[in-house]
């Protein structure tokens, strides 16, 4: 096959052009020059920076908070998406508008306003505290905070699947004997599943590199509350640009796994459940 | 009795979407369930299967009642007109469902599914997900799905809508013989009326939540009872023709008569007769015809249609019968006929010929409404009262006329020497003051039913019934059951005892009154009403009723006009309702249907 | 049936029989209660802090964050930067997806990755990128040096950074969009004889009108927004090289809380004016893939 098709439209050249100029220029040679960095340190260098207990330290942090964050979206998510799709209440419309305000809302806002309302005097903070749970400069604040921004992935992901499963569906299982515990396990979970096991890896991929929200709550101690963001930040602050060259190169692997794993779910889930189908 | 309704009525919001329905299903009998779309026959099937709630009346499945039991305990199986199969499952599990929740062994499941699938001439097709299946695949693998836990009771909801003609037909017989052989009893619902005749042992025809009749497709065709039910089952001439004792006249004088069924008793009426186009005969002159002569007319459109040639004949101006149709604009309208091949072949037709009409068979129908008489004391006031919307859609429904007719003697109510012509048909009039007084001019001139209007009124939602004396009663109930198979209104008889029977023992007295009208009017009007019981001044009592809410209309029975005038003039001349006065001389009494 | 409205299907599900009705209440109640709570406590309580905490001190001290220079040359910054990069990558955002929607070739895929890859990757390793291509110690940074040319810790570096982030926002509300809405008025206004750029403005823009523009809010709002990036290549210089997100947290750090809201709330201002936009857009019908 020729590189391109003919057809009738014109402006092909110059539109190609100016996109892979413009991509060229703005993420494949500074991407380059980001892997070059890094591979033009000796092996056991990189292996000293990109395994040193900091460097785990924060792995353990971002990765594990991340996981738990899209967890509790992959719960709290499925369950507001099942509201805002199944149920009739006052407000349904604003607060289903409002679910993509972490989208819009800049990091940095949602990081002090999320310290301040979990802070030992916070409005809710105040009342944990009690409790002896201590969210603010701790692992769990760093949680909260990443679970806030997952949040739309997962709602906006499943809303759509689930207001596909159809009523008939749910009808028929009904008239063989169903209940509707049954109905829910058997029926629409395995329907939702694809939807919902995208939003939980776009969610995951979203929360590993968040850098505004977590800073302010997360205390930023070494080894303990230390996120790999900031590590990455506080090494190019040193000027030891390979050593951050080297971490961006395992987050951009990471990264790029992800991508890889939605591509899959997608394609997964879509020849799954094809619509009305010969 | 394998399913049992009785009164059924569900309400959304307000508006009865299934209408006091009740019927009885026997055992292995395959039922159909037809309709147009909107009259309630889905929502009721719905609610056999329990998935959704009656407000009023009892459902019944082999004796057991089950009107608050829930779908998945009732033992029914449902087929959906989408299929609805659980597509992230094969077709071995989507049939297996029924048993997996039920908790069966692996075994006994794949041999109940071998058994069903060789049932739907599925053999092999297990692990095929629905959507590598055509559309009469799926539909075969949701009806073995329905089948697998032994349900009593089959239930199929336009299931072969989303075919094509040839698979529907394929997918008719499956289920014919998958019923026959399991001997299950079933009920379907479609709008198709081949699909009716081809399936069913009977068939219930329901239109705006009503069930109209019941009975087997033959009977149905050639008998109906209701203009609805002979225009729906297929194509139907209906004329306006007059009914004596010795017959059915056709209107001219040439005419002769033709025995049409039922032999009346009394004076000439006005009905309604079905006139099917297979029945038509055709000839050059009135000699040639063998069957009774109806009217001359000339051949407006020839179809071909294959085995049948499909013809509009437009009947000559003069006194020829009226036919009545959907779309009468008052010209004089055509009628349909259809000739066989060896009809053709006898005698060939092109439009423009003008032929001699003959009716080989006649079926009268035994409605009472046969066609509207708007009057009024002047041209304007008559023709006012002819386009008031509420008679204009009655009409319309009913698909009948409304004719109008000017008639000063109205306004003086005087009294007239006989050689005024009788009045036809229902005659409607305004409500004013002396309404009571013009109705009862009007009883007395050859009205038997007289309509009142008020100006403004709305739909009726509901219809109270009740009449003045026993007298009365057969018409009454015939003349609401017709008006009420056109309305979307709840039947209520409202009994009304005298004060004083209260203290004596009025009340089982008045109950086995309400009971033996009720099942009167079930039995042999096929209406379902709800009955009541009051106690007081006749008058004064309806007033009351009337005054509850809005939205209702009252038809009133009575045998002797004078009573309009005596006891009811009060109600009739200041109502802001519709009534409906219907009149039987006491004589009348012995003629069957009214 | 599914399309049934939904009026009917409710009251369905609210009138079957079976002695679930008291169970599917409870359900709904606690779904509800739940779901609200969630919300509560994540979104609308910072949201509520961001107004609350700025005005505390009363409106006056409210007003007097705008008065400070530094705050003011901030919001210059952020202003100045969303002007640049929001056309730009408005632009990008049409060549790509005519180029993507309305051509096959070799290599689509790929570049379609490469535009969803800002969205997958970090915003500080978005921000470091530039650092090593243009910092002192950068491939370009003695090149730089020697022309006295600032990149990094200046206002071109923030720019890029932000493009960098924004760019993909707009290409992908454009791309299905395209995609979807096929080329049949396009070719068809081709055969009458119209050109490429009069086919376009005339018959292409109008189409895609609300994705567009559904696009370039979304685009200007994380470019208004964006903190990790920026902040890796800013050097934080005040007054010179800060932009809104990253004054409030000098703002925040020095313990000036009022202050810190006070901007805070401005950009909050912004997001919510983003979601009315994003709302109205979606009620003429516009639907995300």
């Amino acid at each position: 096959m020729a590189f391109r098709q003919p057809s009738v439209l014109p402006g092909f050249g110059l539109t190609f052009g100016f996109t892979t100029f413009f991509l060229s220029a703005i993420v494949l040679i500074p991407l380059a020059a980001l892997v070059l960095m890094a591979a033009s340190m000796h092996w056991g260098e990189f292996v000293h920076v990109v395994l040193s207990p900091r460097a785990l330290g924060s792995y353990r942090l971002s990765f594990g908070a991340s996981v738990l964050a899209a967890g509790i979206n992959l719960v709290f998510g499925f369950i507001i998406a099942w509201t805002l799709v199944r149920y009739e209440f006052p407000g349904r419309k604003l607060i289903d508008a409002l679910i993509d305000m972490p989208f819009a809302l800049p990091t940095a806002v949602s990081g002090i306003a999320l310290t301040t309302v979990f802070a030992e005097s916070g409005w809710i903070g105040r009342y944990l505290s009690l409790a002896g749970i201590h969210v603010a400069y701790t692992w769990i604040g760093v949680t909260v905070a990443l679970t806030l921004i997952g949040m739309p992935f997962m709602v906006r992901t499943v809303q759509p699947a689930l207001a596909e499963v159809q009523r008939d569906l749910e009808d028929a299982a009904e008239t063989l004997g169903a209940g509707r515990l049954y109905v829910f396990r058997r029926i629409i979970l395995p329907t939702v599943l694809p939807a919902m096991l995208t939003g939980f890896t776009l969610a995951f991929a979203r929360a590993v590199g968040e850098y505004g929200s977590v800073i302010f709550i997360a205390g930023n101690l070494p080894m303990k509350t230390e996120i790999t963001p900031l590590l990455i930040v506080i090494r190019l602050e040193e000027f030891d640009y390979r050593g951050a060259a080297a971490l961006g190169v395992v987050m951009l692997v990471i990264s790029f796994a992800v991508l890889l794993a939605i591509n899959l779910l997608q394609t997964w889930g879509r020849r799954r459940l094809v619509a009305t189908g010969r | 009795m394998s399913i049992t309704l009785d009164q059924v009525t569900k309400r959304y919001q307000g508006v009865p979407v299934v209408n006091d329905v009740s019927l009885d299903i026997g055992d292995g009998e395959f039922f159909v369930l037809l309709g147009p779309s909107g009259s309630g026959k889905s929502t009721l099937l719905r609610a056999i299967a329990g998935l959704t709630g009656v407000d009023h009346g009892r459902i019944a499945l082999h004796g057991r009642d089950v009107t608050h039991v829930a779908a998945r305990k009732r033992g029914v199986g449902l087929v959906f007109q989408n299929y609805a199969l659980f597509r992230h499952m094969s077709v071995a599990d989507n049939i297996e469902f029924a048993l997996r929740v039920r908790r069966m062994k692996a075994s006994e499941r794949r041999a109940r599914r071998r058994e069903l699938l060789r049932l739907v001439a599925l053999e092999g097709m297990d692990q095929r997900l629905p959507a590598q299946l055509s559309g009469g695949q799926q539909q075969r693998v949701a009806v073995a799905r329905a089948l697998a836990h032994k349900p009593e009771v089959l239930l199929l909801d336009e299931p072969f809508g989303a075919l094509d003609a040839k698979i529907r037909e394929e997918l008719r017989s499956t289920i014919r013989q998958v019923q026959r052989e399991l001997g299950i009893t079933t009920v379907l619902v479609t709008h198709d009326q081949q699909e009716a005749f081809a399936l069913a042992d009977r068939i219930g025809v329901m239109n705006l939540g009503r069930l109209l009749e019941m009975g087997r497709p033959d009977d149905l065709y050639a008998r109906p009872t209701t203009r609805f039910v002979a225009t729906f089952l297929g194509a139907a001439n209906l004329l306006l023709v007059r009914q004596n004792s010795q017959g059915v006249s056709l209107g001219s004088d040439e005419a002769g008569s033709v025995a049409a069924g039922t032999a009346p008793v009394g004076r000439e009426r006005e009905v309604v007769a079905v006139l099917r186009p297979e029945e038509v005969e055709l000839a050059p002159e009135q000699e040639q015809l063998t069957a009774s002569y109806l009217a001359h007319g000339t051949v407006e459109q020839v179809l071909f249609g294959g085995a049948l040639e499909l013809m509009h004949v437009r009947l000559g101006n003069g006194s020829t019968p009226r036919v009545v149709r959907a779309d009468d604009r008052g010209e004089a309208a055509f009628i349909e006929v259809t000739r066989t091949q060896h009809e053709q072949r006898l005698f060939p037709l092109t439009p423009g010929q003008s032929v001699a009409i003959g009716a080989r068979r006649l079926h009268v129908l035994p409605t009472p409404l046969s066609s509207f008489l708007a009057c009024g004391p002047s041209e304007a006031l008559a023709s006012a009262v002819s386009r008031h919307p509420l008679l204009t859609e009655l009409a319309a429904r009913m698909k009948t006329r409304v004719a109008t007719r000017v008639e000063p003697a109205l306004a003086a109510a005087q009294a007239l020497d006989g050689d005024t012509p009788n009045v036809v048909g229902a005659a409607v009039i305004a409500a004013q003051p002396g309404a009571a007084k013009t109705t009862e001019w009007l009883l007395r001139h050859g009205a038997e039913e007289v309509l009142i209007l008020p100006e403004t009124c709305a739909p009726p939602q509901r219809v109270l019934i009740h009449w003045v004396d026993e007298h009365a009663r057969r018409a009454t109930l015939a003349v609401s059951a017709s008006l009420l198979r056109h309305v979307t209104a709840e039947a209520v008889y409202v009994g009304i005892l005298p004060e004083d029977a209260q203290v004596r023992e009025g009340r089982p007295l008045g109950m086995r009154a309400l009971l033996d009208a009720r099942s009167e009017a079930q039995a042999v009007h096929g209406l379902q009403m709800r009955t009541e019981l009051h106690f007081g001044d006749v008058a004064d009592e309806l007033a009351r009723r009337l005054a509850e809410s809005p939205g209702q209309l009252l038809i009133l029975g009575v045998s002797d006009p004078a009573v309009l005038g005596e006891r009811f003039a009060a109600l009739i001349n200041t109502t802001t309702w519709p009534l409906l006065v219907v009149y039987r001389p006491p004589d009348a009494v012995r003629r069957g249907g009214g | 049936m599914a399309g049934g409205p939904i009026q009917a299907v409710r009251e369905e599900l609210t009138t079957r029989p079976g002695g679930d009705a008291l169970w599917a209440l409870l359900t709904r109640w606690l779904l509800i209660a739940l779901s609200l709570a969630f919300l509560a406590a994540l979104l609308f309580a910072p949201l509520a802090t961001v107004f609350a905490t700025a005005l505390e001190h009363g409106v006056k001290l409210y007003l007097a964050t705008f008065n400070d220079a530094d705050t003011r040359s901030a919001v210059r910054l952020t202003l100045l930067t969303a002007a640049v990069v929001v056309p730009l990558n408005t632009l990008f955002g049409l060549a790509a997806s005519w180029c993507i929607a309305k051509f096959e070739f070799k290599g689509k895929s790929f570049l379609i990755t490469l535009i969803d890859l800002p969205l997958a990757v970090s915003p500080v390793i978005s921000g470091m990128v530039y650092v090593l291509l243009f910092g002192l110690q950068g491939w370009f940074g003695h090149f730089l040096q020697e022309h006295d040319i600032s990149i990094i810790f200046a206002l071109p570096g923030i720019i890029i950074a932000t493009m960098f982030v924004t760019f993909p926002y707009v290409a992908r509300e454009l791309i299905p969009l395209m995609q979807q809405l096929g080329n049949d008025e396009e070719e068809a206004a081709m055969t009458m004889g119209a050109g490429a750029w009069m086919t376009f403005f005339r018959v292409t823009l109008p189409k895609v009108r609300w994705g567009l523009i559904y696009g370039v809010i979304l685009c200007n709002a994380r470019a208004m927004g964006e903190f990790g990036a920026v902040s890796v290549v800013s050097g934080h210089i005040r007054g010179l090289t800060n932009t809104m997100p990253l004054h409030i947290e000098i703002l925040y750090n020095e313990y000036n809380f009022t202050g810190a809201f006070a901007v805070a709330s401005l950009l909050t201002l912004l997001a919510v004016l983003t979601l009315i936009i994003k709302t109205l857009v979606e009620r003429t019908g516009y639907k995300r893939r």
